[in-house]
C-alpha cells in the first residue's frame, strides 16, 4: 500500500523551527516523523493520513547520548543501533543496549530512535517498559514552553502518551543512581526479535552489603501496554536479592498483571514467562548491579 | 511535489517527485534501478527492499523519497564495480540464492554488517539476517555464504 | 556465464556448478514480473471484499471514477456479457465433485474475506489505491462458516447456491471401485481392529497454513487488434493460463500468448492456479486497448492464496504387539474454503493427500475416507507438500503412539514396517515405482547411535533436562504421469522440450514449465551439456513463454528432474544420433550412435579416435550446408522431444530431530537434525542441497510459526509478515543432510523429481521428537501448529493428570 496525499514535507533543522511549522493553523494534520519505522507502517495502510510531514532527521540537537548534571540524556532522535553500541551504557543503563540491540531487526535499529518509539507508545514495545523501567524523564517543548514529564506519567495506555499537539519530545533523561546499580531487559517472542509477547526489564540498587535500596519492574506485552510491577518491586526492595528472592518477586508480578490470550500465547504462559524469563531478568540485573 | 537531489550509486540525481512516493518506488520507477525489491504491503518486515543509506542498511519502504534528500544511497546495482564484491561472489558459489527475490536487500543488509563485523560467527550470521525473509533457501546456504565473505574478506 | 570451472565434459553431470541465473540475480539485473514496464501502461488496483458472506446490494463507483487519472472501473455484473465463467472444462478436473459456477469478480454475492469485488484502472498505481477505497460497496451480511465439520452439518448453509451441500467433495480411496467392494474392504478393516493387540485412536488437526513466496503475483496484459493478447503472468503452468484465457475470455487461440516472467520471485505452488485476476487484467487491456499491470501487494497474496492444510484426520492405526503394522483407516475432513481456484478447486491437494497416506509402510489393510467442505475462507491453494502436510502429520504421530503403546522404539517399527522392495502398490492404488526405503532408513540410522541417545536422555532426565529424538519419513511423487494428471488436473504429465542446435554449435533449449527459482536454467544446460559433451556454458535456456516453447503442464509437482530434464536428454539423444548419422556418412563408414563419443566440444570414433570432428563443425554442416546428406536425411538441427514414464515415479526421504525442551517454558532448541534422502541421480548437488534446506525449513515455518488466522466473523486477521510469522534465519538450525540414493531406473540420466513434497515428514519428526522428550508427562501433540505456550499447557494438563 501506499501513502494517502501528503500536502507538505518539511525538514527542519532546529527545535525551534520544527515547533513553528507544526503550530501553523493552516497546517492540518501534521506529526513529527523521527525514525518512520512504525510510523511509516501507519502512514502506508492509511491508518495515518496526515497532510504535513516534519522530518526531524536534521535536528541535530536533539539526537546523541551525553552525560550532563549528574543525569544522562538520550537525545530523542537517538537511534537504536547507536543505543546498542555505546558500551557506555552498562551497569545500571545496561537494559537500554539489551532493548535496542533486538528491536526488529539491524535495518530497523539502523533507523528507528528511542523518542519515535516512546512517542508511539505501542502496546508491546520494548523501549517504553525500559524507560519505565529506568525511570527516566521525559523532556518536551513546545512553543509554550518545556516540561518534564517522569515515564510513570508519559505513557499513559497502548499508542497514547502525555505529549501534547505541538510538542516535541526532545531528550529522556536519567538520573544516574548510586554505585551498585544494575539494570536487564529481556523479552520473549515467536520468532526471535520480534515485538515482545512479554518484555521484562528489572533495575535494582544494592547498599554495600548487598541489600536492595532500590528497585523498579516494568512489563510489556499485557493489553495495557508498558507498566510497572509494583508487587514485584515490594518484594525485592530491602531484600537480599538471593535466586529464590527473584523468582518470588516475578511469581508476585506475575500473579498480579492482568495478562490477555491470543494468537501468541496464552494468559497463563505471558504469566509463566514473566516468572521464568522475569527471574533471569531480575538475576541479570542483580549480578551487574554486583559488578 | 517537490524536487530532490540525490546521490545514488555515485551518481547525482536531481528529481521531482511527489510527497507520498516511497523510497523504493523513486528508485524502482523513477530510475529504473528494479534490483530493489518489494516483498510486503505496509508493515517493512520482508527486507527485499534493503538498501544502504549513507552506507548504513535501511529498509527503502519504510522512507519516502523525500527523507532521502542530500542523501547518498547504494543499491545491489551498485554493489559490484568491475567486478563482483566478495559477497556477490560468495552468494554465488555458495548457492546462497534460489529465486533471488529477497538476495538483494540481503546482499545490501550483509555488505554492511560484514564491515562492521568482519569476523562473525554463525550465530552472528543468523542474528544479522533477522531482517530479511528468505522461502526457498532455507538460510542455510546463506549463512555459508556470509560466512565465505567475511573468510575472503580477512 | 563464464566458461564451466571443469574442462572435462563428462564430468558436468553431477557437479557444484554455479548456477547461470546467479550473476543477474545477485546484481540486481533479474527481471521479475514487477519490473516489466510498458509505453502507456496501466495500474490496476482491485476492490476486495471487506466481508465473508453477503449478498452485494451495490456498487458505488461514481466517486473513483470521478477521481482524476482514473481510466476505468469494473465490477462483476458488468463483466458478464464480456465473457464467459471461470468455471470452464480446461480448469475442470476430471473427479467426480460440485464446481460451482464463479466470474473474475464477484458477483451477486461475496464468499471470502478478500473477494475481488471491482477493479480500478489509473494511469497511477498511487492514484489507483486512492480511487479503490473510493469505492463503495453495500453488503447485506449471510451467516459465515469457517468451520469445515460445522460445514457439512445437515442444515448448514448452502455456501454455493447452484451447490446441493457445503460437501463438494468426497472419496473412498481403498478397497476398489465399487459400493460393494469397499463395504467388503471396510468390514475386513473392521475385523483387523476388532482382533488387533494395539489401537491408536485419535484426532489429528493441522491448522490453515501453507507458504508465502517472497514475490506476490502480478500480471501485464498487452492487446493489439492484430496479434491479440500477450500476457505476462506470475505463473508456473503458462501453457494452461494460456488455454484457460483462450476460453474465458474467447479470444482465437493463435492469437494469446502467455510468458512467464524468467525471474519468478517463489511460488511453492501458488502460482499453479489459474487466477480470476489474470482474467481480468486481460479484459481491461483489450477493453482499453492499453498495457495493464497489476502487480498484487503482499496484503493480498495473503488474503487469497498460500493456504492449505487444514484439515482434521480422525485417523486410527491397528497393530501387533510385536509391532506390525496392520491397518489404517482414516476420516479425512478437509476445510477447503470457497474452493473457487481453477484447476485445483480446493479439494484436490487434499484427494492427493488422501492417495498418498499410508506412506511408506506395507500395511494390509486400509479404509482411507475424505470429506472436503467449503467455507468462507478463500480457497485452498497448492502449498509444496500439496495435500500430504496433514495426513502425514496424523500417521507419523500415531506410529509413535502406537510404538509407545507396544514398548518398542519408534524408529523400530518404522523400519519393521517400510515396504522391503520395490514397485509396490500402496492399499490406496499409489504406485511406487523403485528406490530402496530400507537403505535410505538405514542410513538414516547410521548417523546416529540411538543407544548412545538414550543413555545420555536418561541421564539427562535425572537433572531434570529433557532430550527427545523424533523420527518420520515420506514418500513424494517425482512428477505426476498423466494417469494420474489426467483425473487429477485434466492435463498431461510427459515433460515436454526443444532442443535447437544453432550453427556455430550452442544450444538454446526451449521448456514450457516456468520456473521459480529452481535452477533450471543449469540443471538443464547440465544435463544437455552432458549428453552432447559440450560446455554447460554454451547452453541457454528459454522457460515460460508460450510462443516459442512446446506444451508442458508446468514447474510442478517436482516434475523438471523427473519428466522436464528427461525430455531435454531425449531430445539431446534424438540430435546426436542426427549428428552421427551425417559424421559416420561424411566419414563413409557405417556406424551407430553408440560408436562415438560426445565429450569436450568433439564427436570421436571410438574404434578409430583418428576420425573426430568438433561438435560446433558438424553442427554447421548439418544446418548451413545441407548438401551430400545421406539419403533421407534434411537439414538442420532441432528436435522436440516429449517424455513420460512407462510408470509413475516417487522420491524418498527420512528425517532425524533431536532437541532439548525446557521444561520452565516448554521452548525447545533443535539440537540436530539429520535426514537421509533418495534423490535419484544428482545434477547438481548444491541445487539439491538448496531444495532439502528450503523444504525442511519451510515444514518447520508451518509447524511452528506460520498460521492463516480467521475470527469467527470470517475476518483474516494474517494478512502481512507481522501477523503471518514466518521462521527467520535466527529460528531454524542447520542441517546434516546425507544421500542414499537409488538411481531411477525409468528416466534417461536415473535423475528423479524431488523437493516438492519434502516437507510433509517434517512436523512428524518435530513433534515425535518433542512428545519423546516429555515422555515422562505422557505428552502426545495432536494439533498443529506447535508452539512453546501450546506445548506448556499440555504438561501442565499431564502433571494435573
Amino acid at each position: 500500500m501506499f501513502p494517502a496525499p501528503i500536502r507538505e514535507y518539511h525538514r527542519p533543522s532546529s527545535i525551534a523551527e520544527a515547533l513553528s511549522v507544526i503550530a501553523r493553523e493552516d497546517v492540518g494534520e501534521a506529526i513529527f516523523l523521527a525514525g518512520g519505522q512504525s510510523a511509516m507502517q501507519a502512514i502506508k495502510s492509511r491508518m495515518l493520513q496526515p497532510d504535513c510531514i516534519i522530518d526531524l532527521q536534521a535536528v541535530d540537537a536533539i539526537r546523541g547520548i551525553r552525560q550532563a548534571d549528574g543525569a544522562l540524556e538520550i537525545g530523542a532522535m537517538t537511534r537504536y543501533v547507536d543505543i546498542a553500541e555505546n558500551v557506555a551504557l552498562d551497569g545500571p543503563f545496561a537494559a537500554l543496549r539489551d532493548a535496542a540491540s533486538h528491536i526488529g531487526d539491524r535495518q530497523v535499529r539502523n533507523r528507528g530512535t528511542i523518542g519515535g518509539s516512546l512517542c508511539w507508545n505501542y502496546v508491546a514495545a520494548c523501549m517504553p517498559t525500559v524507560v519505565l523501567g529506568l525511570g527516566g524523564v521525559c523532556h518536551l517543548v513546545s512553543l509554550k514552553g518545556e516540561r518534564s514529564v517522569p515515564a510513570d506519567d508519559f505513557f499513559l495506555g497502548p499508542l497514547t502518551t502525555a505529549r501534547e499537539d505541538g510538542e516535541l519530545l526532545s531528550a529522556i533523561r536519567f538520573a544516574v543512581p548510586v554505585k551498585r546499580s544494575g539494570s536487564a531487559y529481556r523479552k520473549w517472542g515467536l520468532v526471535t526479535d520480534a515485538l515482545p509477547v512479554v518484555g521484562v526489564c528489572v533495575n535494582v540498587s544494592l547498599s554495600g552489603d548487598g541489600r536492595c535500596t532500590a528497585a523498579r519492574v516494568s512489563l510489556t506485552g499485557l493489553p495495557d501496554g508498558a507498566q510497572r510491577s509494583t508487587s514485584a518491586e515490594d518484594a525485592l526492595l530491602n531484600s537480599d536479592c538471593a535466586p529464590e528472592v527473584l523468582r518470588s518477586a516475578m511469581n508476585a508480578a506475575a500473579d498480579s498483571v492482568d495478562a490477555q490470550s491470543d494468537g501468541s500465547a496464552s494468559a497463563d504462559y505471558r504469566r509463566q514467562l514473566i516468572r521464568t524469563l522475569g527471574a533471569e531478568v531480575a538475576q541479570l540485573a542483580v549480578d551487574r548491579a554486583k559488578r | 511535489m517537490k524536487t530532490i537531489t540525490v546521490t545514488v550509486n555515485g551518481a547525482v540525481y536531481e528529481e521531482t517527485v511527489s510527497e507520498r512516493m516511497l523510497l523504493v518506488d523513486f528508485l524502482r520507477e523513477q530510475l529504473a534501478l528494479t534490483g530493489t525489491h518489494v516483498g510486503c504491503t505496509y508493515e517493512g518486515v520482508c527486507g527485499a527492499c534493503t538498501i544502504c543509506l549513507d552506507g548504513e542498511a535501511v529498509k527503502s519502504c519504510l522512507m519516502l523519497a523525500v527523507q532521502a534528500d542530500g542523501h547518498s544511497i547504494t543499491t545491489v546495482e551498485g554493489l559490484a564495480g568491475d567486478k563482483l564484491t566478495p559477497l556477490q561472489q560468495a552468494f554465488i558459489e555458495n548457492h546462497g540464492l534460489q529465486c533471488g527475490f529477497c538476495t538483494s536487500g540481503i546482499l545490501m543488509n550483509m555488505s554492511e554488517f560484514l564491515e562492521k563485523n568482519p569476523n562473525p560467527s554463525d550465530d552472528d550470521i543468523r542474528h544479522g539476517l533477522i531482517g530479511n525473509l528468505c522461502r526457498c533457501t532455507g538460510y542455510v546456504h546463506i549463512v555459508k555464504a556470509v560466512r565465505a565473505a567475511a573468510a575472503v574478506g580477512r | 556465464m563464464k566458461k564451466s570451472p571443469t574442462k572435462d565434459s563428462t564430468k558436468w553431470f553431477g557437479a557444484r556448478l554455479p548456477r547461470k541465473e546467479d550473476t543477474r540475480l545477485v546484481t540486481g539485473k533479474g527481471k521479475y514480473i514487477a519490473d516489466f514496464v510498458l509505453p502507456g501502461m496501466l495500474h490496476a488496483v482491485f476492490v476486495r471484499s471487506e466481508v465473508a458472506h453477503a449478498h452485494i446490494r451495490g456498487i458505488d463507483t461514481s466517486e473513483a471514477e470521478a477521481m482524476p487519472g482514473v481510466v476505468a472501473v469494473y465490477t462483476g455484473e458488468s463483466l458478464k456479457s464480456q465473457m464467459k465463467s471461470m468455471t470452464q472444462k480446461v480448469l475442470i478436473p476430471n473427479l467426480p465433485a460440485q464446481y460451482p459456477e464463479y466470474w473474475a469478480l464477484a458477483t451477486g454475492k461475496v464468499k471470502y474475506h478478500g473477494e475481488p469485488v471491482a477493479l480500478v484502472v489509473a494511469r497511477d498505481k498511487y492514484v489507483a489505491v486512492d480511487a479503490a477505497e473510493a469505492v463503495a460497496v453495500d453488503y447485506e451480511e449471510l451467516p459465515v462458516i469457517t468451520d469445515a465439520e460445522v460445514a457439512l452439518k445437515p442444515g448448514a448453509t448452502v455456501i454455493h447456491d447452484d451447490a446441493t451441500s457445503n460437501e463438494i467433495f468426497a472419496m473412498t480411496f481403498t478397497g476398489g471401485d465399487t459400493i460393494e467392494a469397499q463395504n467388503e474392504n471396510d468390514a475386513e478393516v473392521d475385523k483387523i481392529f476388532r482382533e488387533a493387540d494395539v489401537v491408536v485412536s485419535e484426532r489429528f488437526k493441522v491448522h490453515r497454513t501453507g507458504v508465502t513466496p517472497l514475490e506476490p503475483r502480478g500480471a501485464l496484459c498487452d492487446w493489439s487488434e492484430t496479434d491479440g493478447l500477450t500476457a505476462w503472468i506470475t505463473t508456473q503452468r503458462p501453457h494452461i493460463d494460456r488455454l484457460a484465457l483462450v476460453d474465458i475470455l474467447d479470444i482465437p487461440p493463435e492469437k494469446v500468448r502467455v510468458v512467464t516472467p524468467r525471474d519468478m520471485g517463489g511460488a511453492f505452488g501458488i502460482k499453479a492456479p489459474f487466477y480470476r485476476e489474470n482474467v481480468i487484467i486481460a479484459h481491461a487491456a483489450r477493453d482499453l486497448g492499453r498495457p495493464v499491470r497489476w502487480i498484487e501487494s503482499r496484503y493480498e497474496c495473503q488474503m487469497n492464496v498460500g493456504q492449505e492444510r487444514d484439515q482434521v484426520n480422525y485417523m486410527e492405526i491397528a497393530a501387533s504387539k510385536d509391532g506390525e503394522l496392520l491397518a489404517v483407516r482414516n476420516r479425512g475432513i478437509a476445510n477447503v474454503g470457497v474452493g473457487l481456484v481453477g484447476v485445483y478447486w480446493g479439494f484436490v491437494m487434499p484427494f492427493l493427500g488422501a492417495i498418498e497416506l499410508p506412506n511408506a509402510y506395507t500395511w494390509r489393510k486400509g479404509d482411507v475416507k475424505l470429506h472436503c467442505a467449503v467455507t468462507n475462507k478463500t480457497s485452498n491453494t497448492p502449498s509444496r507438500a500439496f495435500g500430504n502436510y496433514p495426513t502425514r502429520f496424523a500417521l507419523e504421530r500415531a506410529i509413535d503412539m502406537a510404538a509407545r503403546k507396544i514398548g518398542m522404539e519408534p524408529s523400530e517399527v518404522r523400519r519393521k514396517n517400510l515396504i522391503p522392495e520395490l514397485p509396490y502398490t500402496s492399499v490406496t492404488n499409489d504406485f511406487y515405482d523403485s528406490g530402496d526405503f530400507i537403505k535410505v532408513w538405514d542410513n538414516l540410522m547410521a548417523q546416529i547411535d540411538l543407544a548412545e541417545f538414550r543413555k545420555e536422555q536418561a541421564a539427562a532426565r535425572k537433572e531434570g533436562r529433557y532430550l527427545g529424538i523424533g523420527f518420520a519419513c515420506g514418500v513424494e511423487l517425482s512428477g505426476v504421469a498423466s494417469e494420474l494428471m489426467v483425473p487429477m488436473e485434466n492435463q498431461p504429465g510427459y515433460g515436454s522440450a526443444t532442443v535447437r542446435v544453432e550453427p556455430r554449435g550452442a544450444l538454446l533449449i526451449f521448456c514450457g514449465d516456468a520456473p521459480s527459482g529452481q535452477g533450471h536454467e543449469t540443471t538443464t544446460a547440465q544435463a544437455a551439456a552432458s549428453v552432447l559433451g559440450i560446455d554447460p556454458g554454451d547452453v541457454v535456456t528459454t522457460t515460460g513463454d508460450t510462443g516459442t516453447t512446446p506444451f508442458g503442464s508446468g514447474s510442478i509437482g517436482a516434475r523438471y528432474g523427473a519428466v522436464g530434464v528427461s525430455a531435454v536428454a531425449k531430445a539431446c539423444e534424438q540430435i546426436k544420433a542426427k549428428m552421427v548419422r551425417v559424421l559416420a556418412h561424411d566419414m563413409e563408414i557405417k556406424a551407430e550412435t553408440k560408436d562415438f563419443e560426445f565429450k569436450n566440444g568433439e564427436i570421436v570414433y571410438l574404434l578409430d579416435p583418428s576420425k573426430r570432428k568438433a561438435f560446433k563443425d558438424v553442427a554447421e554442416r548439418i544446418i548451413m550446408s545441407p548438401i551430400n546428406l545421406p539419403e533421407g536425411e534434411d537439414g538442420g538441427l532441432e528436435t522436440t522431444a516429449f517424455f513420460e514414464s512407462d510408470v509413475p515415479m516417487i522420491c524418498f526421504n527420512a528425517d532425524c530431530c533431536i532437541l532439548e525442551v525446557r521444561p520452565e517454558t516448554s521452548e525447545w532448541k533443535i539440537k540436530r537434525w539429520v535426514t537421509s534422502e533418495d534423490v535419484g541421480n544428482v545434477i547438481n548437488p548444491m541445487v539439491v542441497d538448496g531444495q532439502m534446506h528450503g523444504a525442511i525449513v519451510h515444514g518447520l515455518s508451518n509447524a511452528i510459526f506460520e498460521e492463516y488466522v480467521y475470527d469467527e466473523q470470517g475476518q483474516q486477521l494474517s494478512a502481512d509478515f507481522e501477523n503471518y510469522k514466518i521462521a527467520t534465519a535466527a529460528d531454524v538450525p542447520d542441517f546434516e543432510l546425507t544421500y542414499a540414493s537409488t538411481p531411477c531406473p525409468h528416466t534417461p540420466l536415473g535423475t528423479r523429481g524431488i523437493g516438492e513434497g519434502r516437507p510433509a515428514s517434517v512436523s512428524g519428526a518435530l513433534t515425535n521428537a518433542l512428545c519423546d522428550a516429555l515422555e515422562p508427562f505422557g505428552v502426545e501433540i495432536t494439533e498443529l501448529p506447535i508452539r512453546p505456550d501450546r506445548l506448556w499447557k499440555k504438561v501442565q494438563e499431564a502433571k494435573a493428570g
